[in-house]
C-alpha cells in the first residue's frame, strides 16, 4: 500500500527524536493500513512509550489499561496490542503478569494484577496449559480429564474474577494443533481427541453466556483464515505457545473490543454503490446492464449486498452516497428484481455529484453524529482518498475491482462490533428513519415550541429493569455528547449498581407522534447521607433538543424534595465531545461549587424547582424511599 | 546484512533500541533499554529479513547482540 514505508519511516524518525509521546496524535494516522510485520515494529516503538508521558502532553487521549496473564511467554503481545490500540486513537496502559501466574493473578484477591484495577484482563489460554499435564503415553480419555480440571479451575476463577473485580475478563478458545492429534495413529481415537478437545472450548465459549463480566474470543475463525496456531520452536525453546501471527490476530479482535469499551463503536456504514453495491456503472450501463446476480461478477456483488443487509439489520445505519442522480438510483434499487437492498434497507440514500465528503458530513448532521462513527466503503481509490484526506475520522474501506473480496475487506476490522446486542439495536435503523423524518415535519413550523407541541413527546423515567440492564450499559458505552461524566458502564457494572443499597438505575423511554424511540437515556444517582448524587446523566442523541432532560431533571428533583433529601449534587468531566452538557446542570439551577476547568460539580438545594416542560407528557415511576 | 554495522542498523531499527557497533559485545544485563523478551522479536525479525532459519536454542544462550549476529551470520 502507498506510503507504508515513509510512514514507518516517519515513526521510527519520531522514535529516535525522542517526539513520540509528543507527536502521539499523529500515531493514528501513521499506523493506517500498514501490514501485519510493519505494524509489529511499530508495536515494538510505541510500547516504549511510558502512557503517562503521552497523557502529560495529552491528557483527552483515551487510555484502556489492559492487564495480560496466562500460561505462557506473551512477550510478543504487549507490542501488537500498543499498535492495534494506537490505530484507533487508543493509548494502550499495559500490565503484564509474570510468566504462567494465571492462577495466582486471578485466584488471590490481593494480587497486582487485580491491583492494577484494568479495564480489560486478558487470561490467555494455550493447548500447553492441557498439554503440559498429561504423562506419557496419553489417551483421549486422559486429555479430557485434564480438559476438565482445568476448565473447572478456569470456571472458579472468573466467577472470582466477577466477584472482585469491576472489567471484564477476555478469555479464548485453546488451538488443537496436527503436532498433538497426530500422535494418535488411530483415526477413531484421534477423532474421539477432537471431540474432547471441542467440548472444552464450547464450556469456554458458553462461560460468556453464564458470566456477564467474560468475553471468550473464538480463535478457530482466525485458524481457517490461515494463521498457524504455533511455532515449535518458540513453544520448545522460548515457551511461547501461540504464534506471534496468532497472537497479532487475538490482539486486532481486542482492539476492536477495546475501541467499544471506549465508546468508539461505528453506527454508519456509507456506501458507494457503482462497482460497490452493484457491478458495472448505473448512469452507462442503464438498470438492465448492471451486474447484481447471475453472472460471475453478480454473485460477488449479490454476496455483498446480503452481508450489508445482515449489518443492517443489527443496528448499523446503512446509507448509500453515490455520484449519480437519484432518480435512476431509487429506481433501481426498488424495480431491480434481483437486488436484494431496497431503498427501505438504507437510512438514506444519497444520489448527488457533489463531493462525498460533503454529503458524508451533512448525512452526520442530520442524523446527530459525529462523523467519526462513520465507515465508508467504495471502490475508487480517488473517492477513499478524498474522503480519508477531507474527513480524517471516518474509517475508509478501500475496495477494488475485485468483488469478491469486498465482504473480506468490509468485515476485516469488526468496525461495529458490540459486546451485546439488544432490542435496542435491531431497531436502530427504523427510529433513525424516523428522525429524518421528524426533521422534515420540522421544517414546516415557524417556532420550535410549535413544533414540540405538535411532536407529542411522551418520557418515561422508572428504575431500569433486568431486562433493560443491557441497552443501559449500551447507552453508557455508545453516548459521548450528551454524557455528563463519560463513566463507560459493562452489563456487569450496571448490574452492580442495581443491587447497591443507596444506588439507583433511572431508564428513560421517550415516544412521540413518530413512534417510539425506545431506552433513550439513563440517570445514574446515590443517597449519600443527606443528599442526592447524580452520579451521571445521559441521553441519545437522537433525541436531544425536546425537553426530555429538563422533564426528567425536573422530576427528579422533585422526587428527591418529596423523599426528604436536602439537596441534589451533580457532576460533569469535561471530554472531546461532551462540550454541549457543560452547562446542563447551571442552566437548571444548580449553583457551581466547584469548577477547575475539565471537572466540575453543581448542587441544587431544592428551594425552587422548575416545573417540566409543558410540552411533555411525564410518566415517573420511581418506587419508593430511597430514590 | 553483511557486516556488524548493518546488523546493529537493523537491531536499532526493529526494536528501537539506541544501539551503535560500539554496543554490540556489550553483554545483555548491561544494554541500556534490552529486555529479554526483545530476543524473540529480533529471531523472528532477522529471519524474516534474510529468509535463513537461525537456531533458537542457540539465540537463547547468547550473551550479547555480537553472539546473535554471529548465529545469523552462519545461518
Amino acid at each position: 500500500m502507498d506510503g507504508v514505508e515513509k510512514r514507518s519511516g516517519e515513526l521510527l524518525e519520531l522514535h529516535r527524536a525522542g517526539r513520540l509521546a509528543a507527536e502521539y496524535p499523529r500515531v493514528r494516522q501513521l499506523l493506517t493500513d500498514l501490514p501485519a510485520v510493519d505494524l509489529a515494529r511499530a508495536g515494538r516503538l510505541l510500547a516504549r512509550l511510558a502512557p503517562d508521558d503521552v497523557l502529560r502532553e495529552h491528557p483527552a487521549t483515551p487510555t484502556v489499561s489492559v492487564a495480560i496473564t496466562g500460561h505462557g511467554t506473551l512477550s510478543a503481545l504487549p507490542p501488537v496490542l500498543t499498535a492495534e490500540l494506537g490505530r484507533h486513537g487508543l493509548l494502550l496502559r499495559p500490565f503484564l503478569a509474570d510468566f504462567d501466574s494465571y492462577v495466582f493473578d486471578l485466584g488471590d484477591a490481593g494480587s497486582a494484577l487485580y491491583a492494577a484495577d484494568p479495564d480489560l484482563v486478558l487470561c490467555v489460554l494455550d493447548p500447553m496449559i492441557v498439554f503440559d499435564e498429561v504423562a506419557t503415553p496419553w489417551q483421549p480419555a486422559d486429555v479430557e480429564q485434564v480438559l476438565d480440571e482445568k476448565l473447572r479451575l478456569i470456571e472458579r476463577l472468573a466467577a472470582g474474577f466477577a466477584s472482585r473485580a469491576r472489567g471484564s475478563l477476555v478469555l479464548n478458545t485453546m488451538p488443537l494443533p496436527r503436532r498433538f492429534t497426530a500422535q494418535l495413529v488411530g483415526h477413531r481415537s484421534r477423532a474421539r481427541l477432537g471431540a474432547v478437545w471441542r467440548e472444552a472450548n464450547t464450556r469456554l465459549l458458553r462461560l460468556s453466556e453464564q458470566q456477564p463480566s467474560v468475553i471468550t474470543l473464538d480463535l478457530d475463525p482466525l485458524l481457517a483464515d490461515g494463521v498457524a496456531a504455533s511455532e515449535p520452536r518458540m513453544s520448545v525453546y522460548a515457551k511461547a505457545h501461540l504464534s506471534a501471527d496468532l497472537l497479532a490476530g487475538y490482539a486486532r479482535e481486542v482492539g476492536h473490543l477495546a475501541r467499544n469499551f471506549a465508546g468508539m463503536t461505528k453506527k454508519v456504514l456509507a456506501l458507494d454503490l457503482d462497482n460497490t453495491v452493484w457491478g458495472g456503472v448505473l448512469g452507462e450501463d442503464g438498470a438492465a446492464g448492471i451486474e447484481v446476480a447471475d453472472t460471475h461478477r453478480g454473485e460477488a456483488f449479490n454476496l455483498f449486498q446480503r452481508v450489508v443487509k445482515q449489518i443492517g439489520a443489527q443496528g448499523v445505519l446503512v446509507a448509500a452516497v453515490s455520484k449519480n442522480d437519484i432518480e435512476p438510483v431509487t429506481a433501481v434499487l426498488d424495480e431491480h428484481p434481483r437486488m436484494v437492498l431496497r431503498v427501505a434497507d438504507f437510512v438514506q440514500v444519497i444520489a448527488n455529484w457533489r463531493p462525498k465528503h460533503d454529503n458524508l458530513a451533512e448525512l452526520a448532521e442530520s442524523l446527530n453524529l459525529g462523523v467519526d462513527s462513520f465507515v465508508f466503503a467504495d471502490d475508487s481509490a480517488y473517492e477513499c482518498g478524498l474522503v480519508r484526506h477531507a474527513l480524517p475520522t471516518v474509517a475508509v474501506v478501500a475496495l477494488d475491482d475485485e468483488p469478491a473480496r469486498h465482504v473480506e475487506r468490509l468485515l476485516y476490522e469488526g468496525w461495529f462490533d458490540v459486546r451485546d446486542l439488544t432490542n435496542e439495536d435491531t431497531a436502530r435503523p427504523r427510529r433513525y428513519r424516523d428522525d429524518l423524518a421528524r426533521k422534515s415535519f420540522l421544517d414546516d413550523f415557524d417556532s420550535i415550541e410549535d413544533y414540540l407541541r405538535e411532536l407529542e413527546v411522551r418520557v418515561r423515567l422508572a428504575r431500569a429493569s433486568e431486562a433493560e440492564v443491557a441497552r443501559v450499559s449500551q447507552i453508557t458505552l455508545r453516548t459521548n455528547q450528551f454524557n455528563l461524566t463519560t463513566e463507560r458502564l459493562q452489563t456487569s457494572d450496571v448490574q452492580e449498581r442495581l443491587r447497591e443499597p443507596d444506588a439507583e438505575v433511572l431508564a428513560i423511554h421517550a415516544a412521540d407522534r413518530f413512534g417510539d424511540n425506545g431506552l433513550v437515556g439513563a440517570v445514574f444517582v446515590r443517597r449519600a447521607e443527606a443528599d442526592l448524587h447524580i452520579d451521571n446523566f445521559l441521553l441519545s442523541c437522537r433525541v436531544f433538543s425536546r425537553g426530555i432532560e429538563q422533564a426528567c431533571l425536573a422530576s427528579l428533583l422533585r422526587h428527591a424534595h418529596a423523599t426528604g433529601a436536602r439537596a441534589v449534587t451533580g457532576a460533569y468531566r469535561s471530554t472531546a465531545k461532551n462540550g454541549m452538557v457543560r452547562e446542563f446542570y447551571p442552566r437548571n439551577g444548580f449553583h457551581t461549587e466547584r469548577d477547575d476547568g475539565t471537572a466540575a460539580t453543581f448542587r441544587h438545594g431544592l428551594a425552587e424547582i422548575a416545573a417540566p416542560p409543558e410540552h411533555i407528557s411525564l410518566t415517573v415511576d420511581l418506587g419508593g424511599e430511597s430514590a | 546484512m553483511n557486516t556488524i554495522d548493518d546488523f546493529m542498523a537493523f537491531v536499532e531499527a526493529e526494536l528501537g533500541l539506541p544501539v551503535t557497533a560500539d554496543d554490540a559485545t556489550q553483554d545483555f544485563d548491561g544494554l541500556a533499554g534490552w529486555d529479554s523478551v526483545h530476543l524473540l522479536s529480533l529471531i523472528s525479525a532477522v529471519e524474516r529479513r534474510t529468509g535463513r532459519s537461525v537456531s533458537l536454542a542457540d539465540a537463547l544462550e547468547a550473551a550479547n547482540l555480537a553472539d546473535i549476529y554471529r548465529l545469523t551470520a552462519r545461518s
